[in-house]
């Protein structure tokens, strides 16, 4: 890996040596992101959670909880439990597994 | 480059008639704006009235445009300007910058992976996330990574990561020239906008929740991809807090039979998906309960009224009623309607609400080929009567749901029937 890294320059940054530079919007996002994928990860390292469990640990509306808990489930970074009342409690994946 | 026949838009319709000219000989140009064929049908869970898988049917003809030696695709693309010279016309296609290398992506995701930015995923319609670089849905054709620079951090992780050296910033749009005989226009639909029914509270963007919007309420093709068998989550849960939802309602007609929102048509296809979505839900949450708000159910096809009677008679409820609001108590969708067979205002409170979106014109390319469309911006022939399929230009025949709203059995007929037209004509003009 570091070989082929050594032998081609990135397109990347190729295209920041033009000018062109991402959108702050983005950068302001994807740090947004990292924090609320954080919290979430952090949360469930204490154990298996439900949606409205996690939103309410690490108070932030429960949709956005929800949003999030579902797509690290598509990424597999959360996998689903048991069900109570029809809610799944989640519980992280541990690295290297996943989908 | 030249080709017989270039048809625009990779939906069904588009990959139908693809299949029937590349089957009779005819070399045929695919031309898609969306980085995979497919179109709306692929988005869906089965269908009606046969509850047929929907990707088991659709996926078989996407590999089969992809692999046929007649047909060639050209995803990603868009006709930006047709020019009819003689019996030729001159096309120009915009081929946009997928900032992958199509021939060297082997669709392994490594790329989509390693990416650390999540934006709305367009195949679910935003209820759950993709990546900045991506692959657009599971099946699709062709299976290549996109990168959307509008989100994208320029961070080179995902560069880094491919084993293909796929990944190229500095891929540029293309214009490309080519030449056909004849056009078949397969453009499809446009979904109703739901949030433009201020009354229903439709949130629209998942990860931007307003308080006074509720991300229970979703639209049917939202519902589709919750019910479909590659649906984004491991359940059948709703979006709001991924609770296995119990009480169910459809409200049919939104968007459509609709004058204050400019449109009165109806979308002929709503009262049967909604029928079927029903009935799918109570399939998968069998103590789960269905119910369907109507004006009236127009089940007017071959097997429609026995399917409508037997999801009725399996314990969905019909409640007739054009729905007034729809309200939000404990984060649960509550609607408000009067029960026009009793009299009744009733309020009724669900876990998740479906909002049955009708079916709008895709008129965006009746300037591009000088065809005329009807004052809904769906294309009309001269003479609706004797020839469905033509245009008021030779040579251009249009397919599907591109001329009005209607069901996949329709737009397949209407698909072969164009196709069936073109090769006519072109056996009149000289191949
Ligand atoms: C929620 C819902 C559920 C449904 N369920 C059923 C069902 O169970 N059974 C049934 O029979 N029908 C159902 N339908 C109807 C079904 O979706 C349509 O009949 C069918 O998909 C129409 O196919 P089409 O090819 O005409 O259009 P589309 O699927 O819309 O395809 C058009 C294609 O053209 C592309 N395109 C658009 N503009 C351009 C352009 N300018 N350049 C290049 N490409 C372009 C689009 O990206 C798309 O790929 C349902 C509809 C909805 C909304
Ligand atoms: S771009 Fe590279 S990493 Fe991404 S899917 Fe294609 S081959 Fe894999
Ligand atoms: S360069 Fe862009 S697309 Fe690639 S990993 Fe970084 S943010 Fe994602």
């Amino acid at each position: 890996m570091a070989e082929k890294q050594a032998k081609k320059e990135l397109t990347v940054k190729k295209l920041r040596d033009k000018g062109v530079k991402p959108r702050e919007e983005v950068i302001e996002m994807a740090k947004e992101q990292r924090k609320i994928i954080k919290q979430i990860s952090e949360c469930l390292k204490a154990g298996p959670k439900t949606i409205p469990e996690i939103a309410f640990e690490i108070n932030m509306p429960v949709g956005i909880v929800a949003w999030y808990v579902l797509t690290m489930f598509k990424y597999g970074q959360v996998e689903p439990g048991e069900e109570i009342d029809g809610y799944y409690k989640y519980k992280l994946v541990a690295k290297g597994g996943g989908k | 480059m030249k080709y017989d026949v270039l048809v625009i838009g990779g939906g069904i319709a588009g990959i139908e008639a693809s299949l029937t000219l590349g089957d009779a000989g005819f070399e045929v140009l695919l031309v898609e704006k969306d980085p995979s064929i497919g179109g709306h049908m692929i988005q869906l869970s089965k269908v009606f009235p046969t509850t047929d898988c929907a990707g088991c049917i659709t996926t078989p003809k996407m590999a089969a445009a992809a692999s046929h030696p007649k047909v060639h695709l050209m995803t990603y693309s868009e006709v930006k300007e047709v020019q009819k010279t003689g019996k030729e016309f001159r096309v120009k296609v915009l081929k946009k910058p997928r900032y992958v290398e199509e021939d060297l992506c082997i669709g392994c995701g490594r790329c989509e992976e390693v990416c650390p930015v999540l934006v709305p995923r367009e195949f679910d319609y935003g209820i759950v996330g993709r990546k900045a670089v991506y692959i657009p849905f599971e099946m699709a054709v062709p299976k290549k990574a996109v990168l959307d620079l509008e989100h994208c951090m320029m961070c080179g992780r995902c560069e880094r990561a491919c084993p293909k050296d796929a990944i190229n910033f500095l891929q540029e749009p293309e214009e490309v020239e080519i030449t056909v005989k004849a056009i078949i226009v397969a453009t499809g639909y446009n979904l109703f906008p739901p949030e433009r029914k201020k009354e229903y509270s439709y949130t629209g963007n998942l990860t931007l929740i307003h308080t006074n919007l509720n991300p229970n309420i979703i639209h049917a093709m939202q519902m589709e991809r919750l019910l479909a068998p590659s649906r984004p989550y491991h359940a059948l849960l709703r979006p709001g807090d991924g609770k296995v939802p119990e009480r169910v309602a459809w409200v049919l007609c939104t968007g459509s039979r609709d004058k204050s929102l400019g449109n009165p048509l109806c979308s002929r296809v709503c009262c049967m998906y909604s029928v079927k979505q029903a009935l799918l839900y109570t399939s998968a949450i069998p103590f789960g309960e269905a119910a369907i708000y109507y004006m009236d159910i127009r089940a007017f096809g071959k097997g429609f009224e026995e399917f409508y009677t037997m999801v009725r008679d399996l314990g969905v409820y019909f409640i007739r009623g054009k729905v007034a609001r729809i309200e939000s108590r404990n984060g649960n969708p509550v609607v408000i309607v009067e029960d026009t067979e009793t009299g009744e205002i009733r309020e009724d409170e669900y876990d998740m609400v479906v909002l049955s979106v009708g079916l709008l014109s895709n008129p965006e390319l009746s300037e591009i080929l000088g065809i005329d469309t009807n004052s809904y911006g769906f294309y009309v022939p001269p003479d609706e009567n004797a020839n469905p399929v033509a245009t008021k230009v030779d040579g251009i025949f249009v397919a599907g749901t591109a001329t009005c709203p209607k069901d996949i059995p329709d737009t397949v007929a209407e698909a072969a029937a164009a196709a069936a037209q073109c090769i006519a004509y072109l056996k009149e003009v000289g191949t």
